[in-house]
């Protein structure tokens, strides 16, 4: 009996052994740390459906190299301890060959760390407050710089806003995007009369919302993290009864849309709005909506930036015509991706010019286009990472 | 005005969800650890009343009926065979709460979600305009606070439960069933967390794990308040009153803090807490 297990035993090892040149390749390994679950769950899962239709796209076109990608999603709970988890399990157990996802700037900060120990090549495509820089990083969504100006001169010029209340998460994204917002306003003129932050998983904005209301602002600008906050804050301000012109720096078309009535009159300034009037776009959408049907979110602006991070991938790779993460980043400066947002490179400093749009969400949750800012320059983001 | 509102309506949504803790501790000596977990199920018992496109109204009798029927379920299987362990009881209810916040994340998912506000806009109060749900999840409480004292005053069950409350052997020897009472003790609880729920979707949002923090917030009130309803509506008051002036004044992150803290500080300064000793 034994014998005979050892004869079978063997066997196997041998076919093992003779099958595992061919089992060498395999697939390319993309790693998507998303926060399925906390604050961003509201958006991930946009973005994982981003990433499988641009993964089914390239392996139907014959993938990468004559290999196909793969994806590996792992829940990063939209937090630095949920990061740590996710990018662990990415780097080291699955052995990603590279990270290309959208998470919050506390789980962004947490896995730099792991990515630098692992050397792996690490496409964050989500907005976040800038200045993020490490020699794995590269980014293809879009910074303060070329965020923020188009809402706060609105305000100025349209709705003659001097005085400003500013509301965010606390964490590196609201304090930064709003430390930026806050500048920017004293430059040309304004007043921040208040700043009041919750921490990312805070739902209770009563107490902020009452200082708000007394402070006599013109205007409120607010940076939480993507997803639950903005949808918690908008439905307890519009409970409130407040009106004031309200811009909200963070918020995405797809949470805008669940918002519902609430949402009508915000005003955001994104990179991707789904009323992009161009072929690639329109093929875009149309691709999204024949593989998920009814399942599909509403692609936006943290979601887009994941499918043209895939494509981005594949083109390095293909330029370098390897997967080693020396030489897919160098390639990543250098190839371009055309996708719905445009022509994207990301060229400056590891961060990409992008056309902006300036817009306010409409009744039924879509956004009207009030003025479009071409390939607005990303300014000095890692001026000592050569 | 404004300030004064806010204490008020957050000290009814303390008292509210601090209730079934409350009234399962006086009657049956245990801290039921599966309160958040009750709390949820009646937060998704309003999101499954949005998904259906019911009145959003139903969802608080309809919340308080699905927590009521799982706390039947639970007394007899989890609770009952542990009634002279009381210590094994709070940890098996740790347990059962972990179990329920699992099976809710296998049923909906573990991302966050939102429920529909059964009324939405402002009234003007007194000049100033205040959200209209707020308002009306206060006169719910008030309701649900005079509820009470008309069950426990008025009843039968209210009687038998004082009973149990002071003295169960007591009460066991004069024939009270206080098994009886127990469980209905025990369901009643569970259907008021679920409820209390219910109360505060409208007002944030959904996830399998939202009832965590309130459990906290209600546990430190229960400790405080000792075994009676007003002394409970008193602490919710003035430590509500406290979270929300340090919220206003300092920051939200103190705030959070500010229950617990004081808590602790009150029970050092006087162990009866706001009871009669």
């Amino acid at each position: 009996m034994f014998r005979s297990c050892l004869k079978g035993a063997s066997g196997l090892v041998l076919c093992a052994l003779l099958a595992a040149p061919s089992l060498a390749e395999g697939p390319i390994k993309i790693g998507v740390p998303v926060g399925l679950s906390g604050a961003n769950s509201v958006v991930a899962p946009s973005v994982v459906q981003s990433a499988e239709l641009a993964v089914e796209e390239i392996n139907k076109a014959g993938g990468v190299l004559g290999r196909p990608l793969a994806l590996e999603v792992a829940d990063d709970a939209s937090g630095a301890a949920g990061a740590q988890k996710a990018f662990d399990s990415l780097i080291f157990q699955k052995k990603v060959d590279a990270l290309i996802s959208m998470e919050t700037s506390a789980a962004r900060n947490a896995g730099l760390a792991l990515v630098q120990r692992g050397k792996t090549p690490f496409i964050y495509t989500s907005f976040y407050e800038g200045r993020s820089c490490n020699p794995y990083l590269y980014v293809n969504a879009w910074v303060p710089e070329q965020q923020v100006p188009p809402i706060v001169d609105h305000f100025m010029k349209t709705n003659n806003a001097k005085s400003f209340f500013l509301i965010g998460s606390d964490y590196a994204f609201g304090r930064g995007m709003l430390q930026f917002t806050r500048a920017y306003i004293e430059k040309n003129g304004g007043k921040v009369v208040g700043e009041e932050y919750l921490p990312m998983d805070g739902s209770d904005w009563t107490s902020i919302l009452s200082k708000l209301r007394a402070s006599g602002a013109d205007a409120l600008i607010t940076s939480t993290a993507g997803g639950a906050p903005n949808v918690t804050l908008t439905k307890q301000l519009r409970a409130a009864g407040i009106t004031l012109p309200y811009g909200n720096l963070a918020v995405d078309e797809g949470t805008a849309k669940s918002m519902g009535a609430d949402a009508e009159g915000i005003f955001i300034s994104a990179s991707y709005v789904t009323s992009i009037d161009t072929p690639a776009n329109k093929k875009f959408l149309a691709d999204m909506k024949a593989k998920f049907g009814d399942q599909l979110k509403t692609p936006n602006d943290l979601s887009v930036p994941e499918y043209e991070g895939v494509y981005a991938y594949k083109a390095a790779i293909e330029k370098a015509k390897s997967t080693k993460a020396d030489d897919v980043i160098k390639a990543l400066a250098e190839v371009s991706v055309d996708g719905p947002r445009g022509t994207i490179q990301m060229n400056k400093e590891r961060h990409a010019p992008l056309t902006m749009y300036l817009g306010q969400v409409q009744a039924d949750g879509s956004v009207k286009v009030i003025q479009a800012f071409k390939d607005v320059d990303p300014g000095d983001q890692c001026p000592n990472l050569k | 005005m404004t300030i004064t509102l806010d204490i008020v309506t957050t000290a009814a949504l303390l008292f509210v969800v601090a209730t079934g803790l409350l009234v399962i501790f006086g009657v049956l000596k245990i801290i039921n650890f599966a309160h958040g977990a009750f709390l949820t199920i009646g937060a998704y018992g309003a999101l499954a009343t949005t998904a259906f496109n019911l009145n959003p109204w139903l969802s608080f009798p309809l919340a308080f009926v699905i927590g009521a029927a799982v706390g039947l379920l639970v007394e007899r299987l989890v609770v009952r065979p542990l009634y002279d362990r009381p210590l094994d009881a709070i940890l098996a209810t740790w347990g059962l709460g972990i179990v329920i916040s699992q099976f809710i994340t296998l049923g909906f998912g573990r991302e966050i979600q939102f429920a529909r506000s059964p009324l939405s806009g402002t009234i003007s109060v007194l000049g100033e305009t205040y959200s209209a749900y707020r308002l009306v999840a206060l006169a719910i409480t008030v309701a649900v606070g005079i509820g009470f004292a008309v069950l426990i005053e008025g009843t039968r069950l209210g009687l038998s439960a004082r009973a149990v409350i002071m003295n169960e052997d007591l009460a066991r020897g004069l024939g009270i069933d206080t098994y009886r009472v127990r469980r209905m003790t025990f369901v009643v609880g569970c259907g008021l967390a679920a409820l209390a729920g219910a109360l505060i979707t409208p007002l944030s949002s959904v996830d399998p794990n939202m009832g965590v923090p309130w459990l906290i917030n209600a546990f430190m009130l229960v400790m405080v308040a000792g075994s009676s309803f007003v002394s409970l509506a008193l602490a919710a008051l003035i430590l509500g009153g406290a979270q929300v002036v340090v919220s206003s004044y300092f920051s939200p992150i103190l705030g959070g803090m500010t229950i617990v803290l004081l808590s602790a500080v009150v029970l050092r300064l006087r162990p009866a807490g706001f009871g009669r000793g």
